[in-house]
């Protein structure tokens, strides 16, 4: 269905890159994914994956401090970089004339970071990634709730057992010396994929990547993952907490193991979730928001996860006054009907899909990142384009399949927020 | 292959040109504006229409009414249910999509282009002939409660809502919060939201935008057939006199017991989409919070660590919005922060920006315009903008220009006219005992505490 140009090359270093060609706005993204997060961090060192993505852009050999940004902005270009659990992406998209400008900045921090690294430079990034904490996980209602659900879904063992941000002893612990050796493990080409795509020149565009990444040496093989990456296919029970916070609603989130990415069974797991909660015709909308009124609002996505098992999401937020027990039989009861769903749900989760993906696809920055993602994780850019008939070939026979293996009450992690108590809204006087 | 030189920033290539594309126009004979825009590079559509429907409309015992009608067009029309709308809408892959603001109601969906017939009469139909059962209606308000209550006990909703509050006299529109509050929204019935749609959604006065694959000839037809049946107008709206609550200095804590970090708000009430000085605000804005290098980020991010971000914006709007810098800072280091801030901002007002930082401004400004302008609902958006405030179809065809032309004197002329230093509220949404005695120290401006909603 889709027909995205793609052709793809490899440098001497093992750096993969992918040229996607789109002039239809004189822009361009390069887009570079490192095969680096948060699932590699060892003990004592969480949110280091995200501390050592803030540090990029603190300069590197012949860039000062602030200068990627300047220079960035000077060029009508944006930027911006984010840490996962399976990987790191950093991300330009510039007029398309500034191509050599991104390939240049990213290219001089893969290969000269770390003369620029100072003591200064990393206490101010502590402060502002302790920060970011704060102000995304800790200062907000619900804030912690990816903390109890991964430690819920994946044993101490396993690599997604922790946060991406991480916590706040480690990040406080984080050293020079480690953000040198993790330069040295992770930064190097052949753990990387570069895609340059929108309006280029493709010979032009080879010959400046050949010249900026080119000389950068190949680093050693990139050690496997921490932890005990392997796991049972599901959790083996129903595995609940019960959160008192500062939330005004209550709120009931059920998580599942579901199956890799990279695996065949993905589909129906990601389209379970589609007919589980994308749009207002879904069933939990429709069940618990419209016909019950029992949830404020409901969401459900699953994450596509690489190592051991990915994960199924739903959340369904109550009324002041709800009882959480009935958002959680609510919720169960529209994860076990799943077992039975009809054609025309499923073609509703698949043209929603369609019409997200090719909206997504408008912008060349998302879609240079959709292809290194397609090579980083599958080894198989092209991958992109057929991504939507494999949606499209699930059948609902697939999906019960999927539903009876996996969304059981032996694989549920079961998380309630209540409001404290003092902070319950109190019926006001007359 | 010869070796680069990497001590040196590699020079731009050839520049290729970029124009906003060619936007056509028209009107049906009942009134209603057409504007469209091909872009053929996918095979998808964005549709929207623009209501003149905004809350700026509405005084504050009515507040939330414009918001809460757009929720409630998804409760079904007068050929079929709520259920029965959402099962049309997304059997062809668009989601509804309702966007109320101060100015305008706007309601949209993407599509493929291959069911764009059935878009455009679902669209039509949810905004000509929307039905408010009497059972929806009270459900989506009982929503909006809850939504509202979730505002007053999150850290970002509550330092916003007393600064919008602190900002504005009493009665102003823009001093209370978008969706309105418990009490406004109570009396909220299908009699209103029908009234409100009799007044508000009218052809005359409102706009049809259609971007991505479709042809101009396509466009007219689709509007005719979809919309043609259309009837009435809309009456211009009450202008907003947006005085300020107060022209003196002063902080104002609200008080959350134990909260981990300070949420900042700087500000006093800004300028309106008209004002002459919007291309040099742009400029100025960007040096001083609206960019990662800008004064204010470099300083309390870069050089201090007190945040993980910060920025300034003047919310332009048919009346003068808020102009408000916002930050989420470390307890511990509040007062140095605001210091800060207002050291930046002072400083920025009294000697002007630097002739480096308006060329960068410049730069920046006009270069990431067509990075703004990749997808058809970026262009609608834009395009919906001019039919909101009445500038011309050709409006973005010199944008670049005019962005590119602001000297240094009127960017530091627009630093004069629309920052007032002396007269800028504080508001501090964080530990009172933590923070109070610090900030009364800066000896800057009084500081009142008050309790949280």
């Amino acid at each position: 269905m889709l027909s995205i140009p793609i052709e793809r090359f490899t440098l001497d270093n093992g750096l993969r890159v992918n040229l996607s060609h789109d002039a239809t706005t004189p822009v361009v993204a390069v887009n570079l994914w490192y095969g680096v997060g948060s699932r590699n961090e060892r003990e004592g060192k969480t949110g280091f994956a995200h501390l050592f993505e803030h540090m990029m852009f603190q300069g590197s050999e012949h860039v000062p401090k602030n200068r990627h940004f300047e220079l960035i902005e000077r060029a009508g270009g944006s930027l911006n970089a984010t840490t996962w659990f399976d990987r790191t992406n950093y991300f330009e998209t510039v007029p398309s004339h500034h191509l050599e400008l991104a390939l240049w900045l990213e290219s001089d921090r893969m290969g000269w970071m770390l003369p620029a690294m100072t003591q200064e430079k990393l206490d101010n990034q502590r402060d502002v990634v302790m920060n970011e904490k704060r102000q995304r996980y800790d200062n907000q209602p619900y804030g912690d709730w990816d903390e109890w659900i991964q430690a819920m879904v994946f044993p101490k063992s396993h690599p997604y057992h922790h946060t991406v941000i991480g916590s706040m002893a480690d990040i406080e612990a984080a050293t020079l010396e480690d953000v040198a050796e993790f330069f040295q493990t992770y930064y190097v080409p052949n753990n990387a994929v570069l895609t340059v795509c929108g309006d280029f020149a493709r010979d032009e565009a080879l010959d400046l990547i050949e010249r900026h990444f080119g000389g950068i040496p190949r680093g050693g093989e990139i050690p496997p993952i921490p932890g005990e990456p392997d796991l049972d296919p599901v959790i083996g029970g129903t595995v609940r907490e019960r959160v008192e916070a500062e939330v005004p609603l209550p709120r009931v989130l059920i998580a599942s193991r579901v199956p890799t990415y990279t695996s065949d069974d993905f589909y129906a797991a990601d389209l379970a979730g589609s007919v589980l909660g994308s749009g207002r015709a879904s069933r939990l909308y429709r069940s618990l928001v419209r016909e019950r009124r029992v949830a404020k609002d409901v969401v459900s996505f699953v994450l596509p996860l690489t190592s051991g098992a990915g994960m199924l999401l739903v959340w369904a937020t109550g009324f002041p006054d709800g009882d959480p027990a009935e958002l959680e039989a609510a919720l169960v009861e529209e994860i076990d009907g799943l077992a039975s769903v009809t054609d025309q749900e499923l073609e509703r989760a698949v043209a929603l899909t369609e019409t997200a993906l090719v909206r997504q696809i408008e912008q060349v920055g998302e879609r240079a990142d959709l292809v290194s993602m397609f090579d980083q994780l599958f080894d198989d850019p092209e991958r992109l384009n057929g991504e939507l008939d494999r949606l499209r070939a699930v059948t609902p026979s697939e999906l019960s399949t999927f539903v009876e293996g996996f969304l059981g009450p032996d694989n549920r992690a079961v998380l309630t927020y209540v409001p404290e108590p003092t902070n319950t809204p109190t019926p006001s006087a007359p | 292959m010869s070796a680069p030189s990497r001590s040196t920033v590699p020079p731009p290539g050839a520049v290729r040109s970029f124009d906003f594309p060619p936007v056509q126009a028209g009107a049906l004979d009942n009134g209603l504006e057409i504007r469209s825009v091909q872009v053929g590079r996918l095979p998808v559509v964005t549709a929207l229409v623009v209501l003149d429907a905004g809350e700026g409309l509405l005084d504050d015992s009515r507040g939330g009414l414009s918001v809460l009608t757009g929720d409630c067009l998804e409760g079904g029309t007068e050929k079929r249910s709520g259920v029965e709308l959402a099962e049309a809408l997304e059997t062809i892959g668009a989601g509804l999509s309702i966007g109320t603001g101060w100015d305008s109601t706007t309601v949209s969906l993407s599509c493929m282009a291959d069911r764009l017939d059935e878009a455009m009469s679902l669209l039509a139909e949810v905004i000509i002939q929307p039905s408010f059962p009497d059972e929806e209606v009270e459900r989506i308000r009982g929503q909006r409660v809850a939504a509202i209550r979730q505002r007053e006990m999150d850290p970002v909703g509550i330092a916003t809502t007393a600064s919008h509050r602190l900002t504005y006299a009493e009665g102003v529109p823009y001093g209370r919060p978008l969706g309105g509050t418990v009490e406004s929204v109570g009396p909220f019935s299908r009699d209103a939201a029908a009234g409100f749609v009799a007044a508000r959604y009218r052809p005359k006065g409102s706009g049809v935008v259609l971007v991505g694959d479709v042809d101009a000839g396509q466009v007219r037809s689709l509007v005719e057939t979809h919309f043609g049946d259309w009837t009435g107008e809309t009456e211009l709206g009450p202008e907003i006199d947006a005085q300020p609550r107060t022209r003196e200095r002063r902080i104002v804590v609200v008080d959350r017991a134990d909260a981990v970090q300070s949420e900042i708000r700087i500000g006093h009430v800004g300028q309106a989409r008209s004002t002459p000085h919007y291309f040099p605000l742009r400029i100025l804005n960007t040096v001083l919070g609206g960019a990662f290098t800008s004064r204010l980020n470099l300083n309390l991010r870069e050089e201090h660590g007190f945040t993980y971000g910060v920025r300034s914006r003047f919310m332009v709007r048919r009346g003068a919005g808020p102009w408000c810098v916002t930050a989420a800072v470390g307890t511990e280091v509040t007062a140095d922060a605001v210091r800060e801030a207002v050291t930046e901002i002072t400083t920025l007002v009294a000697e002007g920006p630097t002739e480096e930082e308006v060329g960068a401004a410049r730069d920046y400004l006009a270069g990431v315009f067509p990075l703004q302008l990749e997808t058809t609902g970026q262009i609608a958006a834009r395009i919906a903008e001019l039919l909101i405030y009445g500038l011309p179809d050709d409006y973005y065809v010199g944008y670049r220009d005019r962005i590119r032309s602001v000297t240094l004197e009127e960017a530091h002329e627009a630093a004069r006219q629309c920052i007032r230093p002396d007269e800028m509220t504080v508001v501090v949404g964080g530990d009172a005992e933590e923070i109070q005695g610090p900030l009364e120290e800066l000896g800057w401006a009084p500081v009142t505490v008050e309790a949280a909603p």
